[in-house]
């Protein structure tokens, strides 16, 4: 048993599972182009439901995937253990914050991959809602309506695109309940959903059309606190090595 | 203006040549600060400067910035990891690898582009920025990695361990700039494009290293020692490059460079 839990906290085991990790990801990188009838759709659903329907028909092709699946499993169970060991002995002995560091890293790493977890499998994506202008299309089965109100788009020389922004007005049973402009990088956020401008162009008929996605991405608020979190964790440790360098 | 910022590339392009050739010809200035890559700094900080004002966004788009901008964090990773004495013979490969992707930017198209709307957001220059200055300090890091493994010494070996610890720090900060970018552009923190799954893979592969010298020398299989720990420093710029340029050159990717 004490060997075991040796294993589970050990900085070999870090090692280890991190070149298992860059191993499955090479062959993956590769694979997911290799494979487009397996893996081209993995963006437009939640991992969750894309694992459960192309998961398993071809376990050659995406045994890369449960390589990398189980070191990241891996290396969060060995972060973990290490961080409950260690912060045990250090409350045991002298608090200091450039000790408890490491560990905060380690605690916001967990929060990232269980914040991924939470998206893997509570998420929602709706992908490729058409609207010409003027227009209203559904939203997924939501029971919302996207209407396009306007839309504008700057072209710059050779029809190079500068700018894109369309009004929208988001409606459930004929009530609208969000109105806004979408632009790139600029979503329109409600209930939890943010609408997205993906794509435009003009129908055979000269009117423009947008393509909207629709996304619900609930572990994202602690993803980016976490993150957060990480970062300040990680400039604070390099204050004092600095320090200790001079 | 625009002529004025090629001629401030190709005076820091030829800075860069000059430091390389004089240290691969075993002539050392008496300091780093006196060496013509450090006027190649000035130059090439100028220059950058110059293309964003003229372009209005970051110099960080396309092939040939791409190259030019790695060229620059390398040298400043250089200057501050390498100021040194004992951390002087690092300059030697360093010049190199810092005149390399400068000359190969050289042969690109340097003609001024408008930036492609998702690109236009302070995250691009943050992201983008920090990534490649974590790059550079992984090159700095290869530098140092082997002269340590042809000549050892503390000092080297402690640079070495700084400039994973920097570079993964500055490659962290990068990433999650490209995080909160990604979910607001795309409206996911994460995509499954071989770019992503090789930032990862370096994330991994510099976290990992970062561990390595918590390992006792004694410890057996697989018998880490410092020597290991320098060798899997200097492969990092592999995987580093193979994110840089491999993923971009080899493989279908929704990010470029």
């Amino acid at each position: 048993m004490k060997t075991f839990w040796r294993l589970l906290t050990s900085c070999k085991t870090c090692a280890a599972l991190g070149l298992a990790f860059c191993l499955a990801g090479a062959v993956g990188s590769v694979a997911t182009g290799r494979f487009p009838e397996l893996f081209s759709d993995m963006d437009a659903m939640i991992f969750a439901r894309w694992f459960a329907r192309k998961g398993w028909i071809a376990p050659g092709a995406t045994l890369w995937l449960y390589g990398l699946l189980l070191a990241t499993g891996l290396l969060a169970v060995n972060a973990a253990c290490c961080t409950a060991e260690r912060l045990v002995q250090i409350f045991r002995g002298a608090v200091t914050l450039r000790r408890l560091l490491p560990h905060v890293m380690h605690m916001a790493f967990l929060g990232v991959i269980l914040s991924h977890l939470a998206s893997a499998l509570y998420g929602d994506r709706i992908p490729g809602v058409t609207v010409p202008q003027g227009g209203v299309a559904p939203v997924g089965n939501k029971g919302w309506a996207l209407r396009l109100e306007r839309f504008d788009a700057k072209m710059g020389p050779d029809w190079y695109p500068r700018d894109a922004s369309a009004t929208v007005t988001l409606f459930r049973d004929r009530n609208p309940m969000a109105r806004g402009v979408v632009r790139t990088n600029e979503p329109l956020f409600h209930e939890g959903y943010g609408i997205y401008l993906k794509d435009f162009g003009t129908t055979p008929g000269g009117v423009p059309f947008v393509v909207f996605d629709a996304n619900r991405d609930p572990g994202a608020s602690a993803i980016l606190v976490a993150s957060l979190v990480f970062t300040a964790a990680n400039i604070l440790y390099l204050i004092p090595s600095r320090r200790d360098d001079a | 203006m625009e002529g004025v910022q090629l001629v401030l590339f190709w005076l820091s392009l030829a800075a860069y040549g000059a430091e390389a050739g004089f240290r691969l010809g075993g002539v050392a200035p008496s300091s780093i600060w006196k060496a013509p890559l450090f006027a190649g700094v000035l130059l090439h900080a100028a220059f950058l400067g110059l293309r964003w004002g003229l372009s209005r966004h970051a110099p960080m788009s396309g092939l040939f910035e791409s190259l030019t901008v790695f060229s620059f964090c390398c040298a400043l990773a250089g200057l501050l990891l390498c100021g040194t004495e004992e951390t002087e013979a690092a300059w030697k490969p360093l010049s190199v690898l810092v005149l390399l992707p400068q000359a190969a930017a050289a042969f690109l198209d340097k003609r001024l582009t408008p930036l492609y709307p998702a690109l236009d957001t302070p995250w691009f220059a943050s992201h983008v920025g920090l990534s490649f200055l974590g790059y550079g300090f992984f090159s700095a890091g290869l530098a140092l990695a082997v002269v340590y493994l042809r000549s050892g010494g503390a000092a080297v070996y402690r640079a070495a361990g700084m400039s994973a610890l920097y570079g993964f720090s500055a490659f962290s900060a990068g990433m999650v700039c490209g995080g909160i970018w990604a979910y607001y552009s795309w409206g996911s923190y994460w995509i499954w494009t071989p770019k992503e799954i090789w930032s990862v893979i370096v994330w991994v592969y510099f976290a990992a290293l970062t561990h390595l010298k918590f390992i006792p020398p004694q410890a057996g299989w697989p018998g880490w020692g410092e020597r290991l720990e320098m060798g899997a420093t200097a492969a990092g710029y592999v995987v580093v490059l193979l994110t840089f340029l491999g993923v971009s050159l080899l493989l279908r990717s929704s990010h470029s460079f």
